[in-house]
C-alpha cells in the first residue's frame, strides 16, 4: 500500500529548482518552485477567477454563478458586521481574503493530488497574518490600552493578575490554535481518505485474495463517506478560521466597549 | 513489496542490508531527507519559500478584494437595495392609489344602494295606495251590491211573509169549511190567522 503520508511530501520542479542557499536569520533554505507552490497559485488564480466571473458581469438580478459568489459574500459580510459590529465593513475584505484563500486550497485539496492548507507552513502563515493583524491594530487603535485585554474587570481584584495572566498566555496560544486546527483538520482527512482508498486498492488487484471482496464494499463506502465529509470539513475550517478571526478582532477594534 | 521479498532468499546475512537499501531508496525517492523521521510538513528547508509566497499571494489577493472585487459587489448590493424600495416605494404607492380607488368605489356602490332602496320604498309605496285605493273601491262597490241584494232579499221575504198570511187564513177557511161545511168569510179568516199569530 502507498504511503498515506507521501501526499504531504513538498516536491520542487526540477526546471524551477534554484538550490538551496543559507540565509542570516533563516538558516538552510530550498529555493524552489514546488508542488506547494502550484497549489498556492491554482487557488489563487481559481479565487481570482471566480470573484471575475461574479463580478464582471454582475446584474442585479443574480445568475447562478453571481448567487453563489454574492452568498459567501453576503455571509461573511454579515458575519463581520454581526460580529465587530459597525466597524465591521473596514475589515471585511481580510477576512475574506483569508476566509476564500482557505476554501480554495481546502477544496482544490479535493481534487489535486497535493493539499496546500495540509502544510503547517501555509496554515502557520495564515495564524500569523491574523495573529499580528490583530495585535498591530489593537496597539495602533488602542495604544497601551491594548493591555486593558489581558486585564478581567469581572473577577475579583486578588484573581485579577491571575486571571490576565493566564489571559495574555491564551492570547498568545491563539495562532498555534488557528494553524493546527487547520492542519490537523485538513491532514487528518486526507490520510484518513488515503489510507481507506489504499484498502480499496489493496481489495481491487487481490492483494486480499478473497477476504477483498469482504474489504471492497467496506472500504470503498468509507472512502465515498469520507469524501463527503472533507467536503465538509474543507468549507468548515475555512469558515471555523474567518468567524475566528472576526472574533479576534472584535477584542481589539471594540476593546473599550465590549471589556 | 520487493523488501517484504527479500527474506525469501536463501543469503539471510545479505537481506538486511537490501532491506536497507531498498529502504534508503524509496526514503530518497521521496525527494527529502527526512530530518524529523515524520511528517513531511517538518522538512523546514521548504517552508521559507512557501511562506514568502503565500504572504506574497495573500497580499495581492487582499488589494485585488479590498480595491476591486468588493466594491463591485457592494456597488451591485446597493444597486439592488435602491431598486427593491423604488419598487416597494412605488408598489406603496400603488397600493395607496388602488385603496383610495376602492374606498370611492364603495362609496358609490354604498350611494346607488340607497338611491335603489328610495326608488323601492316608494315604488312599494306607491303601489301599496293604488292597491289600498282599488280595494277600497271594490269594496264600496260590493258593500253596494250586498245591501242591494239584502233590500231585495227583505222585499221578497216581506211579500213572502204576507202571501203567508193569505195562504193561512186560506188554508184555515179551507179547514174551517171541511170542518163546519160553511165557508168564512175572507175578513173572518184573516182575523183568526192573525189573532193565532
Amino acid at each position: 500500500m502507498a504511503d498515506p503520508l507521501h501526499q504531504f511530501q513538498v516536491t520542487p520542479y526540477e526546471w524551477l529548482d534554484f538550490g538551496e542557499v543559507t540565509l542570516p536569520v533563516v538558516g538552510t533554505v530550498h529555493l524552489a518552485f514546488t508542488n506547494s507552490h502550484l497549489a498556492m497559485t491554482i487557488a489563487f488564480v481559481v479565487v481570482v477567477g471566480f470573484l471575475t466571473l461574479v463580478t464582471s458581469g454582475a446584474k442585479v438580478v443574480p445568475g447562478r454563478l453571481q448567487a453563489v459568489g454574492e452568498t459567501l459574500f453576503g455571509m461573511i459580510d454579515g458575519m463581520t458586521s454581526s460580529i465587530i459590529g459597525h466597524d465591521g465593513k473596514k475589515y471585511f475584505p481580510f477576512v475574506f481574503t483569508i476566509f476564500l484563500f482557505i476554501l480554495g486550497m481546502n477544496l482544490l485539496g479535493m481534487f489535486l493530488s497535493f493539499t496546500a492548507t495540509s502544510q503547517l507552513a501555509v496554515t502557520a502563515t495564515f495564524g500569523l497574518i491574523t495573529f499580528g493583524l490583530v495585535v498591530i491594530i489593537g496597539i495602533v487603535k488602542n495604544g497601551a490600552g491594548f493591555l486593558k485585554l489581558f486585564w478581567p474587570t469581572g473577577a475579583p481584584l486578588v484573581m485579577r493578575p491571575v486571571v490576565g495572566l493566564i489571559e495574555f498566555f491564551s492570547f498568545l496560544l491563539r495562532p498555534i490554535t488557528l494553524t493546527l486546527r487547520l492542519f490537523g483538520n485538513m491532514m487528518g482527512g486526507h490520510i484518513a481518505l488515503k489510507v481507506f482508498a489504499g484498502f480499496v486498492a489493496t481489495a481491487v488487484v487481490g492483494a486480499a485474495g478473497w477476504f477483498g471482496l469482504l474489504i471492497f464494499p467496506l472500504a470503498m463506502g468509507m472512502t465515498i463517506g469520507l469524501t463527503a465529509l472533507e467536503f465538509l470539513v474543507a468549507f468548515l475550517q475555512a469558515f471555523v478560521f474567518a468567524v475566528l478571526t472576526c472574533i479576534y478582532l472584535n477584542d481589539v477594534v471594540n476593546l473599550d466597549h465590549a471589556h | 513489496m520487493t523488501a517484504q521479498a527479500q527474506p525469501v532468499l536463501p543469503e539471510d546475512a545479505t537481506a538486511p542490508v537490501a532491506v536497507e537499501d531498498t529502504h534508503a531508496t524509496t526514503e530518497a525517492a521521496h525527494g527529502g531527507e527526512h530530518e524529523s523521521g515524520g511528517l513531511p510538513q517538518f522538512e523546514f528547508q521548504h517552508w521559507f519559500g512557501q511562506i514568502v509566497y503565500l504572504v506574497f499571494l495573500f497580499v495581492v489577493l487582499y488589494f485585488l478584494i479590498a480595491r476591486v472585487f468588493a466594491p463591485r459587489m457592494r456597488r451591485v448590493f446597493d444597486e439592488r437595495a435602491s431598486t427593491i424600495s423604488t419598487a416597494i416605494e412605488t408598489a406603496r404607492q400603488v397600493q395607496a392609489e388602488a385603496a383610495g380607488q376602492a374606498e370611492a368605489a364603495k362609496r358609490e356602490v354604498e350611494e346607488a344602494r340607497a338611491a335603489s332602496r328610495a326608488t323601492a320604498a316608494a315604488a312599494k309605496a306607491r303601489v301599496t295606495e293604488e292597491a289600498n285605493a282599488r280595494a277600497a273601491v271594490e269594496e264600496a262597490s260590493v258593500a253596494a251590491r250586498i245591501a242591494e241584494a239584502e233590500t231585495a232579499i227583505a222585499a221578497t221575504r216581506d211579500a213572502a211573509m204576507s202571501n203567508v198570511a193569505t195562504i193561512a187564513s186560506d188554508t184555515a177557511a179551507a179547514i174551517v169549511e171541511r170542518l163546519t161545511g160553511k165557508a168564512p168569510t175572507g175578513a173572518e179568516a184573516a182575523a183568526a190567522v192573525k189573532g193565532a199569530a
